[in-house]
């Protein structure tokens, strides 16, 4: 099993666990800080997340606080931004009211846990992709939480560059250059994979006309949102976000990919496409058009394969012995019977 | 020869008792690595038992090709033309093992035609001929279904793809 950042041995955790303290103590302007508890949450392949419950006396966290800290996992992926970044990300979007984790401290000093981390306020509700999108419990609820979406995505597109504080992010330069990226990758592969090429040479003959750009989340998903019943409490995992289309949120949401056994809702498994355009277009003003959704939901369906061969590609290329991660590449193929559906549904009948 | 119960028996009776006499026991957080393994099995059962199809695709490139050994690289962009020299004639493919397979002797041979259909795809040496290019979706069409139908059937399934005899994938 890899190492994690605080580690479960009571030894190890005894040392990380008094710097954690003094670096909330310090950071927070408490006089004392005292962890409770603190213990690794579900999920987070790529990063850990640990719930920490606290007691801080005085600063500007005073009282008893219920927190979750963030930190990279021992293996990552390519294009994750780190977790100061990821701070600087959420605090932009807290700040342009989309419901997130009101993040509160960030440390980039390896001294006090090996890995830069940083902490936000602990938000109730579930994420687990299928309860979500098949307890019949929250069927009423399921087309106002698709409208939600909607909602949320509209306020993270207010977030536009330039920004100061998120110089970080590199400037966009189009599906075009990450097209490019896709293939180089595919050229290092082990396997050749024609449909990824088949797919790739749509969308290089189909890019849609340039938008100004706005902060896309890009991996804004069932299953990257908090819920309780059917209420949103908030919206997850920031380490992909960028710069990009105002679509790209929009066709990602949709991908088949996500839709956790209910492949008959196009969003997010959750509902159809209408209520969550409705809260979309309502908060942003901007019709969405299904030319370009269609580009940028094929273009997902191309990086949710990129990313899952990458993932096995640790097991492959770096000897991980992972099978989570292994397994992983075979959904590729999911991916590229959705581009096939997707790019020839005159073929669809063929070979039903 | 070998003994019995065979490999698949077997498989799929420690998958079961996986699935069904140590799942329950475990606590919530490792579940989910009990399914992993659960599905990493039946991939696994299902490629054994399944029918050999990689000599078949490779059968059919190498007719698309008009060739049964490797072409020395990719076409050029748009490279090929409606009125391209047919394919060489060949003798139907009667079974498994006829063409080299994926693994193996014939890895070299498998892995340099589909490298060639892709790098063909990406430069669009089809397009210029509809019969060519449908015949190209012919083959990713199928390369996909067949690898779906071992390594996730229940995906094709969901998606409305039914064996000839209308049973789920």
């Amino acid at each position: 099993m890899a190492a994690t950042a605080l580690p479960r041995s009571e030894t190890g955790l005894a040392d990380r666990q008094r710097a954690l303290g003094d670096f909330l103590r310090d950071a927070s302007g408490a006089a004392a800080v005292e962890i409770a508890r603190i213990g690794l949450l579900a999920g987070g392949a790529i990063q850990e997340n640990w719930g920490i419950e606290a007691n801080f006396e005085g600063g500007i966290l005073a009282g008893s606080q219920r927190l979750v800290l963030r930190t990279d996992a021992a293996t990552g992926v390519p294009s994750s931004l780190g977790r100061v970044e990821e701070f600087a990300v959420l605090r932009a979007a807290f700040a342009a009211g989309v419901t997130v984790p009101e993040p509160l401290l960030a440390c980039a000093d390896r001294a006090v846990l090996g890995r830069p981390f940083f902490v936000m306020r602990r938000v109730a509700g579930s994420a687990a992709g299928r309860p979500i999108t098949l307890d019949p419990a929250l069927e009423a609820g399921r087309p106002a939480l698709a409208e939600r979406l909607g909602h949320e995505l509209a306020r993270l597109q207010t977030i536009r560059p330039p920004r100061a504080d998120l110089a970080f992010l590199p400037p966009y330069d189009g599906p075009a250059a990450r097209i490019a990226e896709f293939r180089s990758y595919l050229d290092r592969h082990p396997q050749p994979r024609p449909v990824l090429e088949w797919a790739l040479r749509w969308a290089e003959a189909h890019l849609p006309e340039r938008l100004p750009p706005v902060l896309c989340h890009r991996d804004f998903r069932t299953g990257n949102y908090l819920i309780e019943g059917t209420r949103l409490t908030a919206i997850l995992d920031w380490e992909f976000a960028g710069w990009g289309d105002p679509d790209e949120d929009i066709g990602w949401l949709c991908c088949k990919g996500w839709r956790f056994g209910r492949l008959d809702r196009e969003a997010g498994g959750i509902a159809e496409r209408a209520p969550f355009y409705r809260g979309y277009e309502r908060e942003s003003g901007r019709r969405t058009e299904p030319e370009r959704v269609k580009f940028w939901e094929v273009f997902a369906n191309i990086r949710w394969a990129v990313i899952a061969l990458q993932q096995s590609d640790r097991f492959l290329l770096a000897g991980a012995r992972s099978l989570s991660t292994a397994i992983t590449g075979r959904r590729a193929t999911e991916c590229e019977l959705e581009l096939l559906m997707l790019l020839d549904s005159g073929g669809i009948a063929a070979h039903a | 020869m070998r003994d019995l119960p065979t490999s698949l028996d077997l498989l799929a009776l420690a998958r079961e008792l996986l699935l069904d006499g140590l799942a329950p026991l475990l606590p919530p957080e490792r579940k989910r690595d009990a399914h992993l393994i659960a599905t990493a099995m039946a991939i696994a059962a299902r490629e054994a038992a399944g029918r050999e199809w990689t000599g078949d695709i490779l059968w059919t490139l190498a007719e698309f090709y008009g060739e049964l050994t490797p072409h020395p690289g990719p076409l050029p962009a748009c490279g090929e033309r409606e009125h391209a020299p047919p394919p060489a004639p060949l003798a139907p493919f009667t079974g498994r093992g006829r063409a080299p397979r994926e693994a193996g002797e014939g890895e070299g041979q498998s892995s340099g035609l589909l490298a060639r259909f892709a790098a063909d795809l990406r430069n669009g040496a089809f397009e210029t001929s509809r019969s060519r290019e449908r015949a190209a979706r012919a083959i990713l069409w199928r390369l996909t279904i067949e690898k779906l139908r071992e390594g996730n059937p229940h995906f094709l399934a969901a998606n409305g793809f039914h064996d000839a005899d209308g049973q789920e994938i």
